[in-house]
Order: structure tokens, then C-alpha cells, then sequence
């Protein structure tokens, strides 16, 4: 009897259970909560890994080639699609996704239920370009030096190196690493 | 004479009506929820009524399966104007992890307007709360609306 009596006595005296919620603040979610997707587009790759785990596919890539070759990048990650999985947070190697504990995700248009990052994709460096001139110039001279080498080669067949010549090199190299050796024991010395 | 009157009073006490459209049943544990004493709507005026002629807000959870589909156009159409259509979920608004199966024939855009959507999967009972909450608003402005 006696503990019904103290439950039912706390009971009356204590704060009513109900949240006061839509009157205040909506409380905090609980820790590890995965709430509202946020998406950090300065660390993000491009690599489309969120993309390729994503069950839902929730995530939409535009890719817009600008003028100089870079590409401008843009996510979109469509909550209303969402299921919250954590898997392209797992997945983000360079974790530019990460799921917030915010929940209030209501809304009455479409629009407020996207997130939304763009980036800018730097191109690789451009290869260095000729003029019709430099290559005509660089065809030939590699033309005259082919017809050279024809004319000495077919005059006297020599032998590419002597043998005197192939000992003096070895000796050259061999000094070289000596020296080198030498140089990185002086280093830690 | 007495429209603003019963306009007033309804405004206070919006009654809801749960459809599944082929839920898995998170979003209707957490919309019962929302009733129970923790998060109480029944003090902000909501009401879980039996049936759509009563409804003032209807509430959907899950994608529309092909199954619920003929019984969900056919509840809709019951449901006595003005009415707000709140969609539960991720599921009603794209289909979620079940979009591009034979079996669904969604979202939900396709057979009714969409007043109010709540994400997630499964969305919080506070969430919940304040899109009904929303959703009233939306109530009192359409039948104001209405009755001009």
C-alpha cells in the first residue's frame, strides 16, 4: 500500500511528462541522432562514392563544363528521398557529408527539403602546345637528322661503342656512386 | 449568422485521418505516438477519427503501393473540402528505398496536393507535431478562404 501511496504523492507534486514542445523549443535529439544531411562542398572530390551507396538515390550531381576546363560541381541531396542510412557519411572519404541531429525537417514546398553544395573542379595542366611553324621545323630537323645518320651509317658500319669506351663509362659511374656515398655519410656524420 | 462561429470553433479541434499506403509501419508508430501523453496533440485540438467524412487533415505514411492505391484515391475523395493532405515521411513524397519497384505506383503528387510533407525516416514525434501544427494553420487559412 505504502509505495503506491508515496508513487501517487511524488506523482501530484511532479512536472506533468507532456513536452511543452510546439510552445518552446523542440528539445535535442538523442546522441548519434542522424537528422538533416550536411554536405561540405570545399572537401568534397567529386569521387561519387555517396552516390553509388546511396539505396535510395537520393543525391543528384550537375556537372556544368565552364569555359576555361574547370567543373563547376553541384550536389543536391533531396531529403524527401532520404532514408537516413549514414552510409554516404560512412562512405565520404574526405567526410564531406555528415548527417546533423536536426530533425525538423518539414515543409511545404520542394525546395525545402534540398541541400545543396557546388564546388569548382580545377582541370589538370595543359599540355603544352606548338605553333604549325615549331612542328614543321622540328619534323624537319628530326628528318635531317635522320637522313645524316642514314648516309654515315651506310658509309661505315661502325660499332655503337668500344669496348675502351664502354670501361672508361663504367669507371665514370662507379666514382660517381663512390663519391655520392661518400657524401651521405658525411650528411650523417 | 453562425459560419464564423463554427468556423472559429473548428479551426480549434482539425480531426486527422491516417491512411497507410503501404507503410512499414515506423511513421504509424510515430504518428500514435504524437497522441500519447509525452507529446499529447490532443491538447492542440487534434483528434484520430475513424473515419475520412470527419477528417479535417489527412495524414499519409508510405509509398503508394499498387494495392493501396484505389483506396487511397477513393479515401481522398471522401474527404470533405477544405482539406489539408499532410505526407508522412520520406516514403509518400518519392518512394524512398522502394522507388522503381513494379509494386508502387507513387508518390503521392500524382493523385492529390500536397499540403505539408515531414522527412525523415522515421520522422521525430516533434516533427510530426509541428507539421500538424502547420497544418492547421493551413486549415484555418483555406476554409477562411472558403467562406469569404
Amino acid at each position: 500500500m505504502l509505495p503506491y501511496l508515496t508513487k501517487a504523492l511524488t506523482n501530484l507534486v511532479k512536472k506533468p511528462v507532456t513536452e511543452k514542445f510546439p510552445a518552446g523549443d523542440p528539445p535535442k535529439a538523442a546522441e548519434g541522432y542522424r537528422g538533416r544531411i550536411q554536405y561540405d562542398p570545399e572537401k568534397c572530390i567529386n569521387c561519387g562514392m555517396c552516390m553509388r551507396v546511396c539505396a535510395p538515390q537520393c543525391m543528384h550531381r550537375d556537372i556544368e563544363k565552364l569555359e576555361n576546363g574547370d567543373q563547376k560541381i553541384t550536389f543536391t541531396f533531396d531529403l524527401t528521398s532520404c532514408t537516413f542510412c549514414s552510409m554516404c557519411a560512412d562512405f565520404c572519404a574526405r567526410h564531406a557529408i555528415t548527417l546533423s541531429d536536426d530533425y525538423m525537417i518539414v515543409g511545404t514546398q520542394p525546395e525545402d527539403f534540398l541541400v545543396t553544395g557546388t564546388f569548382v573542379k580545377k582541370a589538370p595542366p595543359p599540355k603544352p602546345k606548338f605553333t604549325p611553324e615549331q612542328i614543321a621545323a622540328m619534323k624537319a630537323k628530326a628528318e635531317a637528322a635522320k637522313a645524316a645518320k642514314a648516309a654515315a651509317g651506310g658509309a661505315t658500319p661502325k660499332p655503337k661503342l668500344t669496348p675502351e669506351e664502354i670501361a672508361e663509362r663504367k669507371a665514370k659511374a662507379e666514382a660517381a656512386k663512390a663519391a655520392k656515398a661518400a657524401a651521405a655519410q658525411q650528411g650523417e656524420a | 449568422m453562425f459560419d464564423k462561429l463554427i468556423d472559429n470553433s473548428m479551426a480549434k479541434s482539425p480531426w486527422i485521418f491516417h491512411i497507410n499506403a503501404g507503410s512499414c509501419n515506423g511513421c504509424d508508430i510515430e504518428l500514435v505516438s504524437v497522441l500519447t501523453p509525452r507529446y499529447d496533440a490532443e491538447r492542440l485540438g487534434f483528434r484520430l477519427t475513424g473515419t475520412p467524412r470527419q477528417a479535417d487533415i489527412v495524414v499519409v505514411s508510405g509509398p503508394i503501393t499498387l494495392q493501396t492505391r484505389d483506396r487511397l484515391v477513393r479515401t481522398l475523395a471522401q474527404v470533405p473540402e477544405p482539406r489539408v493532405v499532410v505526407s508522412l515521411g520520406s516514403c509518400p513524397r518519392s518512394g524512398n528505398v522502394f522507388k522503381g519497384s513494379y509494386a508502387i505506383d507513387g508518390p503521392l503528387d500524382k493523385y492529390t496536393h500536397v499540403d505539408v510533407s515531414v522527412g525523415g525516416c522515421t520522422p521525430k514525434p516533434e516533427a510530426i507535431v509541428a507539421a500538424l501544427a502547420q497544418a492547421a494553420e493551413i486549415l484555418r487559412e483555406k476554409r477562411k478562404e472558403m467562406h469569404k
